[in-house]
């Protein structure tokens, strides 16, 4: 095993953490598939409005290479399909059968995966609709099938704020995921597992599947962070990654043959009528695991995915396929008189310019930008948080005018996206942003 | 608060869009957004942002530059007083320092404004914070003396060529502040140099008294012959090491005291705003040139040579200028290691132009103005060697 610590990023401590309680949801009436927050994915539809499908019956593919399929979360009829602009397939939605149908698919014993083929286990899981949980870096794409990838890394925690803790989506299942990693390792020699030192209590049960110890703040424990920790040479960088709770779907899928489709998603954030883990469905709607809220939806913000690297969702809207927490904020969008002389008891900063900084008592934040967008005056915050040492400040403005050879010499690619420097810079740039975009057009460019 | 707010609210529509004032939008939303922390909120990841911005960055700034603020109005009132004779009570003396100083302010603040919202309505962009310091900096580096007209004109070269030409706060290469004072210095160096200006005296007042000399610490300093010792030369005119540090002597009506510069550059290390790194390198810069210099210097050398160091960091316009120009974030580099070097060669400059070029008495304006030419180099060095160590990926 081991150990790396990772000194720069940014804990940001908030009010309202879920409870270690698990609450179990009924079974929604409608799910969904969301395939407009699965990046690059061009959908092809497989079903219209009206048709019967069965839990894991194929729903879309991909255009780009059929063999990526994307299955039904839920037996029973196809109820809607949502176009947005320009006919992007936006939701498709599934009305639930009291007793759901489901395909079934191969499975396998651990003797059987032991003497199994990489090719017919790779067709296994592309047939089970599960190979979109590994994503590829430096792009996060759904990589090629027949691609040996330098290494796997899976990661049971990114410490980002509100996302499910390893001790509870682990709990009896610790199996499953052992199971899980022997699957990654026919697919390729090195796999790496990373748990963050804070996680102790489920360490212990993880021994012979755990190979890295991380420390330090978020971003630590993120794939992409121990990535750029721990590679050597440039083939290193096109490793695969996927999520602690992606493995235990695709490891369920493996040993019994159905697609499986619980997921343990956080409700948290101080709108949240209940701070808690959820047991519910892959796709359930956001309505059903958020409850009610005593906000009007005008001032609150429902983000689904974390409240750095999320997105913010219409309360109607459903979780899509990665999704694992729901955080619901106030929007923020009050103004406040003097605000830049206050002394600021509450306020929610990194920096040492509000009285809050002398205490350690966590924040309660809102969606609220605290300023306007100016132009970029050097302080270097961004550079003191950034994990991956692509110095934002200076890539940001190599982006900006085009210079994409300077800005991948800078690590471009090595970016994470913690958004940890959209965060903390004081003219408040959408800095994380706009070097996605660039990847994302440079990723176009290219392929 | 509603009340204001509801003023603004109404008062909105006039300009935006079609209303008859917007070409004049900046000017609301720079007034609007003092009241106001807008309710803007994030548009793209991360949902949530820090609390800091811009406008409470520079605030710190103008909040470390008030001691010596305050305190020049204090000293030039009373230098004023003193060599005119007239009254040394502290309602006079403050009562002659805001006579003096206060216009100076308004003129570069008045000025100044004007320019920065010319172009931010011409060029369409928001009016931005940096120039509520700049304004403040620029009359604190003046002599009390200065006319307000040149004043104007400094200002207007400061901001304009010194910033505004190059697209606005953020985008300058050189501190504006220090680019209008150097061309006052150059374009009217009888009014920055010299005796003369350094003492705002009431003829009428002074009436047939000898009119005391106004001569600055460097400019005694710079006549030690090479047998002297120039601290007992300092301490012959009357100022001793603690009267530099305190500061109650003629100068720049901001930049005399050393202490309180260090209050204010204390407070910007403390809360993150000023780089340590450039202030203390900077120190460190003179310190090691002066003790240098100590080792090299011979009998027969210049005075200056043999001029104790920590004698550098009080005297002249050091302290002000390491603690509040030389850490503006913009003209100086943004990598860590750049900043140390930066800091460094300013205070290495600062002695060396004092040292060796008798004809500038201080070094410290042309050391940072130097230096920030040189910051993008320096990151661009900076930036290389911290990418050699990069696994490559492209």
């Amino acid at each position: 095993m081991k150990f790396i610590h990772n000194k720069k990023g940014y804990d940001l401590h908030l009010t309202g953490n879920p409870s270690q309680q698990v609450s179990p949801r009924e079974t929604p009436e409608f799910v969904a598939l969301v395939p407009d927050k699965i990046p690059f994915v061009k959908p092809r539809l497989k079903v219209k409005q009206g048709s019967r499908v069965q839990l894991g019956s194929v729903i879309f593919e991909d255009k780009r290479n059929p063999e990526f399929k994307f299955l039904s979360p839920g037996g029973g009829r196809v109820a809607e399909i949502v176009f947005g602009p320009r006919r992007v397939i936006q939701q498709v939605v599934v009305q639930l059968d009291r007793d759901e149908q489901h395909e079934s698919f191969l499975n396998c014993t651990e003797s059987q995966l032991e003497s199994m083929s990489r090719t017919s286990l790779v067709d296994a899981i592309l047939k089970g609709g599960l190979w979109c949980l590994f994503r590829e870096f430096p792009f996060g794409d759904i990589p090629r099938p027949e691609v040996q990838p330098p290494s796997i890394i899976v990661s049971l925690d990114s410490r980002e704020p509100f996302q499910p803790d390893p001790a509870i989506y682990l709990a009896d299942r610790v199996d499953l995921l052992a199971f899980g990693v022997k699957i990654l390792r026919k697919l390729s020699d090195e796999v790496h597992v990373s748990l963050h030192q804070d996680n102790e209590a489920i360490a212990g049960q993880l021994k012979g599947v755990l190979t890295h110890r991380v420390s330090g703040p978020y971003p630590t424990g993120d794939a992409g962070v121990l990535l750029y920790r721990t590679k050597q040479h440039p083939h290193e960088n096109k490793a695969w990654y996927i999520s602690g709770q992606d493995l235990l779907l695709l490891a369920e899928l493996i040993k019994t043959g159905k697609y499986p489709v619980e997921r343990t998603v956080v409700l948290a954030g101080s709108l949240a009528h209940e701070k808690l883990h959820i047991r519910t469905r892959m796709g359930a709607p956001l309505k059903f695991i958020s409850g009610e809220t005593s906000q009007s939806p005008e001032h609150s913000r429902y983000i689904v995915g974390g409240i750095f690297r999320g997105y913010a969702a219409e309360k109607e809207s459903f979780l899509d396929l990665y999704a694992t927490s729901l955080t619901i904020l106030p929007e923020g969008d009050k103004k406040e008189l003097f605000g830049f002389v206050r002394p600021g008891l509450k306020k929610p900063t990194r920096s040492r310019t509000f009285l809050s900084s002398l205490k350690t008592s966590p924040f309660e934040v809102d969606c609220g930008l605290h300023g306007e967008k100016r132009a970029c005056i050097n302080c270097g915050y961004c550079d003191d948080v950034c994990a991956v040492d692509i110095l934002p400040q200076f890539t940001l403005k190599s982006t900006l005018t085009g210079e994409v050879e300077e800005s991948l010499a800078h690590g471009l690619l090595d970016c994470v996206n913690c958004g940890l420097c959209t965060f903390v810079c004081p003219s408040k740039i959408d800095i994380c942003a706009i070097l996605r975009q660039a990847k994302n057009e440079y990723y176009k460019e290219i392929s | 608060m509603k009340l204001i707010a509801d003023i603004f609210d109404k008062s909105r529509p006039l300009f935006q869009g079609d209303g008859k004032l917007a070409k004049w939008y900046p000017l609301f939303e720079a007034t609007e957004s003092f009241f106001f922390i807008p309710g803007l909120t994030t548009r793209a990841d991360a949902h949530v942002r820090d609390s800091l911005d811009v406008k409470r960055f520079m605030s710190f700034v103008i909040l470390a530059l008030l001691p010596p603020f305050l305190f020049g109005i204090y000293n030039a009132g009373y230098q004023s007083n003193l060599a005119s004779g007239a009254s040394l009570s502290p309602f006079s003396i403050v009562f002659q320092g805001v006579l003096i100083v206060l216009p100076l302010v308004v003129v570069s603040y008045g000025v100044g404004f004007f320019w920065e919202i010319l172009f931010a309505v011409v060029r369409k962009h928001p009016i931005s914070e940096g120039f509520l310091v700049t304004g403040l900096l620029f009359p604190l580096t003046l002599p009390p003396t200065m006319p307000l007209w040149q004043a104007a004109v400094g200002i207007s070269f400061g901001v304009v060529i010194g910033k505004e030409v190059f697209g606005g706060t953020g985008r300058n290469i050189l501190n504006p502040a220090l680019t209008g004072r150097a061309f006052l210095f150059f374009a009217y160096p009888a009014k920055m140099s010299g005796d003369a200006v350094w003492v705002v005296i009431d003829k009428a007042k002074a009436g047939a008294l000898d009119v005391l000399s106004g001569a600055t610490p460097l400019s005694i300093a710079g006549l030690a012959g090479s047998q002297e010792k120039i601290e007992s030369v300092l301490n012959g005119a009357g100022y001793p090491f603690l009267k530099l540090l305190l500061g109650n002597y003629p100068g720049s009506i901001g930049a005399t005291s050393a202490l309180l510069c260090l209050a204010g550059a204390v407070l910007l290390m403390v809360v993150g705003i000023a780089s340590y790194r450039i202030i203390v390198g900077g120190v460190l810069g003179v310190l090691c040139t002066g003790y240098l210099l100590n080792i090299v210097a011979l009998d027969a050398s210049p005075a200056w040579l043999s001029l104790n160091p920590f004698h550098h960091l009080v005297m002249g316009g050091f302290a002000f200028g390491i603690a509040y120009m030389a850490t503006d974030p913009v003209s100086a580099p943004g990598m860590d290691n750049a900043r140390w070097i930066y800091g460094f060669f300013i205070g290495m400059l600062t002695v060396l132009i004092r040292v060796f070029n008798p004809a500038y008495p201080e070094g410290i304006m042309l050391a940072i103005l130097f230096m920030n030419l040189f910051s993008p180099l320096l990151d661009y060095f900076a930036i290389k060697m911290k990418l050699k160590k990069r696994v490559i990926n492209v």
